[in-house]
């Protein structure tokens, strides 16, 4: 009990060799800075940040603006109204079925980019989940240790090299590139095709259903708009979508 | 229940030990001994305070109209910041109320203003969350003079706004107003708890300033020269972030898959790839280098200054703002106090040197009333990467007893803890 309080001291004390007569540690102090202090390092490397391919981008911005506004005033109304009526273990239930469903495109792309292991966890999710958590109402799966690990069309685009194109924001749907896009088309058409639990056939005729998606697509999503709180957000959320989509695809 | 409340209030007293002493980094009992890892990395989520969920909490986003000429004035893209918002969160019945106020170009929602909103609705409080300052939203919609660092004006500007948040609510049943702030919010919060003395609108019972800078000049020296240092790995083709994600995305290859939750950046601060202490220096220079970017943008545009975008030139919700980007990026804090602060000083107020400007705007100005009053206290990290040598003995002289030091924690990395989550409960309480 003792011994290992006196190591955190003497670590401690390894870690802070330096405390003036006030208690100041003076952090800085052990830094290597650059002789001059006018390394541009910092400007350099956001400026090149800031080089995305972005032909349209005035178009872009616009819709930018006109999603802000669509999620200001529809989206998260409805969200707040979807929190106000349902209990919380609906819409848990309610967002695991969805994304039971979006299994089947992580089935569908692991197989595409030759993932054998990534096919098998999906696999076994949707097996795990459709039948113990009841048409994935629940996800028993997560707690048995098999993680969502999400793939999708454009990041099979994306293994095989196809260039992500020009950066496109979509009206409601927000960032993505022209490969993305078709991406996007590419697993909207895979799960059309697999009817799976024969949603795709039951949102054919039931709007509600569509709808009930779309408000908890929002309702997982974290981000906000103006939460960044710079007049650069536009530039922001672009080098981070950029950013991340090619980690996506890297990993 | 008031038995009960007392015998707790007797209980804290005689467990914890008055907290005014320094603590002994083993006492402390914080993990993170790296001011910088502390400061990125923040409290480890199973040392944290329990605090309710959002979902437990009943709260909203309002917004003020308080400058109705920006309406005209401001470009169509601005549409979103042309009035206020802030969160309210409010208790079933009467209780205390206390705003937060963000620090440097924080949104009244970032993490760490929605933490403390977390820990005290919990206790029972009312909860105002408003921006900073120096905030691209407080800046366009709230700010009289849109050049924040004048900090007695700012104060007069966070008063305005609180004091229409109070309008706003006329039947929330407030018993007692209190007032916190971290960061640079705390030194707002000193600030706008002197003027409360003459203006009265509040009385708040207690304040208390987190973190705060000491000498703002010297803060934002240290944050300025955190992008100086010398960073291993950058060259010609490699810029610094590419150098830290290429760390990422080798750790996540060994991981074999993403997960971006809190407990993650302690892993890889314990992998063979962890960050230097140069590059998390650098990484927090950066964070700084972007609020000043859209201070600097922000306030040059609205002034009409003409030193980031020309006067009058046409801006619309379709217009490529890059270029303005990349100008206003090459400025850091001590060009903004040179080239917008200082003019709009000396025109507005007859000011003088920067040395009587960082007088002025700094904690120094409030020596008598932070030494007279006892509402006010301090909290602090003693290695804090905004101060400066000398900073934490002025902090000493003049609070006193009313100063809590604690041996680690970086910038405002212990918010969370529960050593300091518990204290801040006990200061209000008491």
């Amino acid at each position: 009990m003792l011994l290992p309080l006196l190591l955190a001291t003497s670590m401690a004390q390894a870690q802070t060799p330096f405390v003036d007569e006030d208690g100041f540690t003076h952090p800085l102090r052990n830094l290597q800075f650059n002789p001059g202090l006018d390394q541009r390092e910092f400007e350099r490397a956001t400026f090149q940040a800031l080089d995305v391919y972005d032909p349209f981008e005035s178009f872009n911005r616009r819709m930018y603006h006109f999603n802000y506004r669509l999620d200001q005033w529809v989206m998260l109304p409805a969200v707040r109204g979807y929190v106000y009526v349902t209990p919380r273990v609906v819409r848990t239930g309610v967002s695991n079925f969805f994304s039971n469903l979006g299994e089947i495109p992580t089935l569908v792309n692991s197989t595409l980019q030759l993932k054998g292991k990534r096919a098998m966890n999906a696999t076994a999710r949707l097996l795990f989940n459709s039948i113990i958590g009841v048409g994935g109402l629940w996800d028993p799966a997560t707690r048995m240790g098999l993680p969502r690990q999400p793939e999708d069309f454009g990041q099979t685009l994306g293994y095989w090299g196809v260039p992500e194109g020009p950066y496109l924001i979509l009206p409601a749907l927000g960032p993505s590139t022209l490969r993305d896009t078709l991406g996007l088309a590419g697993d909207f058409a895979v799960e059309r095709q697999v009817d799976y639990l024969e949603y795709a056939q039951a949102s054919g005729g039931e709007l509600g259903l569509t709808a009930l998606r779309l408000v908890d697509i929002r309702y997982t999503t974290n981000f906000r708009y103006g939460q960044l709180n710079s007049p650069f957000e536009y530039e922001k959320v672009r080098y981070v979508y950029s950013r991340a989509r090619e980690l996506q695809i890297g990993e | 229940m008031p038995l009960l409340l007392r015998l707790t209030a007797l209980l804290a007293l005689v467990v914890a030990p008055a907290h005014a002493a320094d603590l002994s980094a083993a006492e402390y009992g914080f993990p993170l001994g790296n001011p910088f890892e502390a400061t990125i990395a923040t409290t480890p989520p199973g040392l944290r305070m329990q605090v309710p969920s959002d979902e437990d909490i009943d709260q909203a986003d309002y917004s003020l109209r308080l400058r109705p000429e920006r309406e005209f004035g401001l470009p169509d893209s601005f549409w979103a910041v042309k009035r206020l918002r802030y969160r309210l969160a409010r208790q079933s019945g009467p209780a205390p109320l206390i705003f937060i106020i963000s620090g440097t170009g924080g949104h009244y929602s970032n993490g760490k203003t929605e933490s403390l909103k977390r820990l005290f609705y919990g206790a029972g409080y009312h909860v105002v969350q408003l921006s900073s300052p120096t905030s691209y939203d407080f800046i366009s919609a709230a700010s009289r003079y849109a050049t924040p660092g004048l900090s007695s004006d700012d104060a007069q500007d966070l008063y305005r706004v609180m004091q229409a948040v109070r309008a706003q609510h006329p039947r929330l049943p407030v018993t007692e107003f209190h007032l916190t702030g971290y960061s640079l919010g705390a030194l707002n919060a000193a600030f706008v708890s002197q003027l409360d003395e003459t203006r009265r609108s509040f009385n708040f019972k207690k304040v208390l300033l987190i973190n705060p800078p000491v000498n703002l000049y010297t803060s934002i020296s240290n944050l300025d020269k955190l992008v100086q240092t010398r960073v291993e790995g950058i060259d010609d083709n490699t810029t610094f972030y590419e150098v830290v994600l290429e760390k990422l995305t080798r750790y996540y290859r060994q991981r074999g898959h993403i997960d971006l939750d809190e407990a993650m950046l302690y892993d890889f601060q314990q992998s063979p790839l962890k960050l230097s202490d140069e590059q998390m220096a650098m990484l927090i220079g950066s964070v700084f280098r972007f609020s000043v970017a859209d201070i600097t943008f922000t306030s040059d545009l609205i002034n009409r200054r003409g030193l980031i975008v020309p006067q009058d030139y046409p801006i619309n919700e379709g217009t490529r703002l890059e270029p303005f980007f990349k100008r206003a990026l090459l400025c850091n804090f001590d060009c903004y106090i040179t080239e917008q602060l200082i003019p709009m000083w000396r025109a507005q107020y007859d000011g003088g040197s920067l040395a009587q400007l960082v007088q002025q705007v700094s904690l120094y100005a409030l020596e008598d009333y932070l030494r007279q009053s006892p509402k006010i206290a301090v909290m602090h990290n003693a290695d804090d990467v905004i101060l400066g040598p000398g900073d934490i003995g002025f902090l000493r002289r003049t609070l006193g007893e009313r100063l809590t030091l604690y041996p680690r924690g970086g910038h405002c990395g212990n918010l969370e803890y529960r050593v300091n989550a518990e204290h801040m409960l006990e200061f209000f309480r008491g």
